[in-house]
């Protein structure tokens, strides 16, 4: 019981920690919303006369003039209330709303995506770990590279490929906007058919390190006595390599995929803008650009707490999976 | 036995999933290509926001998603592509008393809004005071006060006289409905989801990825030609630009590639290009507010001004879409007949005249150092220059700048830095040079150019922020110059002339922005699916999508072709 108390406690620090910074950090960098909307409203033909700043400072609230340790204890407790406040950028939304609105396709996309990428990975990896030496053996350089390459840059091919020339797919958006958006078949398959390409961006570049690592616990296992014995009572090869080897090696890849689960949240920045998806990395974006503070902060909220939440998962369960991490010593 | 049963219906379940999937995308495939709808007549357009729509439709809001024009109209529409009377919109008439304090507006009779109400000079007094009452709105800052004559008159009245203000009441302000917005609790907050207006369109479908507009069937002036116009979401400049090559948006306003050869690279669409916006380098000028640098010197701005090719600045940096200056800042074309005769140049010099800047420059003291920079004092003659990253046309002109400078012993050394980083330090005078950009007025007249740029009252000492005299100008002629005009009829342009001559003079002579070239807005339309696009000969709204209430004009003056 102690043992989870401690854990617990660890991520409550870690959690206020992460606030903090959450807070902090945004407030350092140059420029302000305000000066930022104006300068983006007189690029684009805006009349903007000299009164024009004071009453957008006043719409938005940004010049309060309190002290910054003021707005962040408001900031915690408005936090611990789950009051996100008013987005800047896409004024006067709630950041809470702009959040629910664009989590949903990044989940979606980013979650599925991943989940593929590490199904493949692990079952590419245990074929080839288990038929080391052969032809096979050559997938692994061949998916490191795919994974080396710059993410954005995979994308601009495979739109320039599969969406400009070969018109395949679409060109972008989360789905075909003349469509009324609910869960119509037609809207989902939609949402399936321009996901696609998004999608397989992230598990080409991404399937790479799964196999990697699963490949390598595969070929360590293999030299493990209880393999041996298996080959010695003549069991089939198949059953050897998916019961005896493959169940062992997968362990630390399970724990992998947890952590990474939780980084599915922030989404794939680039992949998003790239298809310009309505997902949550082209938020985060749009807010760093605009100095959204209250926008950027959620968002790094939910980030912060989907990656502790993970972890914490992980840790309970290894807690109970392997007696040896609960001894204290 | 049973852990085995579990096993094979996890596996029967993910075969089941993965089919449906391939199922779907080869549905998808099959029956759209591309993600443009069917309907041949609907205008696609792209604004250049990057990322989904807010619904917010308020049309006072900076982040409005669409609604100015469209949907909400003004008085008077003013064209600020060329010296237009300003044209009836709501209101069908104005007149100024003699000293310029009441303005009387006749309103058009007969107008419906969108619901059906009437609309009558209560809803113009009803949006004037919310703008009194609400500061946050009131970004003209109107201050005077309406008076209900009868249902299509009114008059306003103001302390001082307010010509000056005229295009932003009757041109820029909004009316909204009294028996929808009076409701409202505080509509500096309220998105106006739904709006009703009285415009050529209605909001018809929302989703954050596309909305449409269609046609008012009840437009006072009948039921545009144009049935539906949707705004598509896109993730940039970039993502326009290959939209517009597939052919799956009608009419964006942004940079292509290869400018020049647009019209043959891409069937069916033209592109138009109109210039107002001046393109200058700022300079922290004004070492009694605090500028430091050499800049401060009126002779180091003009021996920049002269050393610059802005020949090889078009070509290098600018596809050739800018176009010539005037030091004076009235816009050549448009404005010719405000251009000063007095003004040494008419417009600017498009290629370098090195003699003529170190000759200005020995005038003042400058001497040439052994590594070919000037210097005054153990000054050397090194400025820099602010840019933002990712604007390549910026940086190439900067680049290409301080190779030209450098000729005449100028050193520039160019200092990128992020969007929000460069505008603020613009705002607080951290910089010597910049890069930017002067907005036109609300209407054809130098005069709002001045006001907002050369006026003192406008600046602060550097480390506050300026808005928006970013250069610290303080030219007493020049303020008492603005004061004068503010006095007189913007129609009697005899009695202007004179003071537009003074501030164009010493605008030239102090010159704290140097001018370097108009910058020219592209936009690209598609002429096979529609007609009635303006053009460089009929410039009857500035071309720009994002330019409200122009876009308004020409979504009303466009036909679709049936094609």
């Amino acid at each position: 019981m102690r043992y989870y108390a401690r854990k617990l406690g660890f991520y409550l620090v870690a959690l206020w920690a992460a606030l903090t910074l959450n807070f902090f950090i945004p407030r350092m960098m140059p420029g302000n919303p305000v000066d930022t909307l104006l300068a983006k409203l007189q690029q684009r033909g805006g009349s903007v006369g000299p009164d024009v700043r004071e009453a957008y400072a006043l719409m938005l609230g940004t010049d309060t003039g309190e002290p910054l340790w003021d707005q962040y204890f408001s900031y915690l407790a408005n936090m611990l209330r789950g009051d996100l406040g008013v987005s800047v950028s896409v004024f006067p939304e709630e950041v809470t709303t702009v959040i629910a609105q664009s989590l949903p396709w990044t989940i979606v996309l980013v979650g599925i995506a991943t989940f593929l990428s590490f199904l493949v990975g692990v079952v590419l990896g245990m074929v080839v770990g288990w038929k080391r030496g052969t032809w096979l053996d050559s997938l692994i350089p061949a998916t490191t590279v795919l994974s080396a390459v710059p993410y954005f840059w995979l994308a601009l091919i495979f739109v320039m490929f599969f969406s400009t020339s070969l018109a395949w797919f679409p060109l972008n958006g989360g789905y075909d906007v003349s469509l009324s958006t609910g869960w119509t078949w037609e809207f989902i398959s939609s949402a399936i058919y321009h996901g696609f390409l998004p999608a397989l961006t992230i598990v080409v570049s991404s399937v790479g390190g799964w196999l990697l690592g699963m490949r390598n616990m595969m070929v360590s296992t293999m030299s493990e006595d209880y393999i041996l014995t298996a080959r010695a009572k003549g069991l089939r090869n198949n059953r050897i390599m998916t019961r005896y080897a493959a169940r062992n090696a997968v362990l630390p890849s399970v724990a992998g995929f947890a952590i990474s689960l939780g980084f599915v949240v922030s989404g794939s920045i680039i992949t998003e803008q790239v298809f310009s998806y309505p997902g949550i990395g082209g938020k985060l974006l749009q807010a760093v650009e605009n100095s959204d503070y209250a926008l950027m902060q959620g968002i790094f909220l939910v980030i912060t707490v989907a990656v502790l939440a993970a972890n914490l998962v992980v840790d309970l369960l290894y807690g109970f999976i392997d007696p040896r991490t609960r001894v204290e010593n | 036995m049973s852990m085995h049963a579990r096993w094979r219906r996890i596996r029967t379940a993910s075969i089941g999933v993965v089919s449906v999937g391939l199922l779907a995308t080869a549905c998808g495939g099959g029956s759209d290509n591309g993600g443009s709808s069917a309907d041949s007549d609907t205008l696609i357009v792209y604004t250049g926001l990057a990322g989904d729509w807010p619904r917010v439709f308020n049309p006072y809001l900076p982040t409005v998603s669409e609604g100015p024009g469209t949907i909400f109209e003004p008085l008077f529409f003013y064209n600020i592509a060329r010296q237009d009377d300003p044209a009836p919109r709501l209101g069908t008439e104005y007149a100024w008393n003699d000293d310029g304090t009441e303005l009387s507006i006749t309103l058009r009779e007969g107008v419906e809004w969108s619901d059906g109400e009437p609309f009558t000079a209560d809803d113009v007094a009803f949006t004037l005071n919310m703008l009194l009452e609400n500061e946050a709105l009131n970004t003209q800052n109107f201050q005077g006060e309406p008076t209900v004559v009868d249902d299509t008159h009114l008059t306003v009245s103001f302390e001082e006289p307010a010509y000056m203000k005229a295009p932003d009441l009757l041109g820029k302000t909004w009316i909204v409905p009294e028996h929808i917005w009076g409701e409202l609790e505080d509509p500096g907050t309220d998105q106006i989801p739904e709006p009703v207006g009285t415009g050529p369109f209605t909001l018809q479908e929302f989703s954050p990825q596309a909305f449409t507009l269609a046609a008012n069937e009840n437009y006072w002036d009948g039921a545009p030609e144009l049935p539906e116009v949707r705004y598509v979401a896109l993730s940039g400049n970039q993502a326009g630009a290959d939209a517009l090559a597939a052919g799956e948006i009608d009419f964006q306003t942004g940079p292509v590639p290869d400018m020049a050869n647009f019209e043959a690279n891409h069937e069916g669409y033209k592109d138009v290009t109109v210039h107002a916006f001046q393109m200058v380098l700022d300079t922290c000028s004004n070492a009694e507010l605090g500028c430091t640098g050499p800049q401060t010197d009126p002779a180091v701005r003009q021996a920049i001004y002269y050393a610059m090719d802005r020949e090889q600045l078009n070509t290098l940096a600018f596809q050739n879409t800018a176009d010539e200056m005037s030091p004076g800042f009235a816009l050549p074309e448009r404005d010719a007949g405000y251009v000063s005769a007095d003004l040494e140049n008419q417009t600017v010099p498009m290629n370098a005249d090195i003699a003529r800047a170190q000759e200005i420059l020995e005038g003042a003291g400058w001497t040439m150092g052994g590594d070919g920079i000037y210097e005054k004092d153990g000054e050397r003659l090194s400025m820099t220059v602010r840019v933002v990253t990712g604007w390549t046309d910026y940086i190439t002109a900067v680049n290409t700048l301080s190779e030209q400078l450098k000729e005449a012993g100028i050193e520039l050394t160019p200092q990128p830095a992020s969007n929000n980083e460069t505008m603020d330090a613009r705002g607080r005078g951290d910089f010597q040079l910049q890069i930017d950009s002067q907005y036109p007025g609300p209407t054809p007249d130098p005069y709002y150019v001045y006001n907002n740029f050369f006026n003192s009252d406008n600046t602060v000492p550097v480390g506050e922020t300026a808005n928006p005299n970013f250069a610290r100008y303080s030219n007493p002629a020049v303020d008492d110059a603005i004061a004068e005009l503010n006095q007189i009829n913007p129609a009697d342009t005899e009695q202007r002339q004179p003071y537009y001559d003074i501030i164009q003079a010493e605008i030239e002579r102090d010159m704290p922005y140097i001018p370097i070239m108009l910058g020219g807005n592209t936009s690209q339309f598609n002429s096979a699916k529609f007609t009635g696009w303006p053009t460089d000969v009929n410039l009857y709204a500035y071309p720009a999508v994002w330019q409200r209430p122009d876009q308004a004009e020409i979504y009303r003056s466009l036909e679709p072709t049936g094609e």
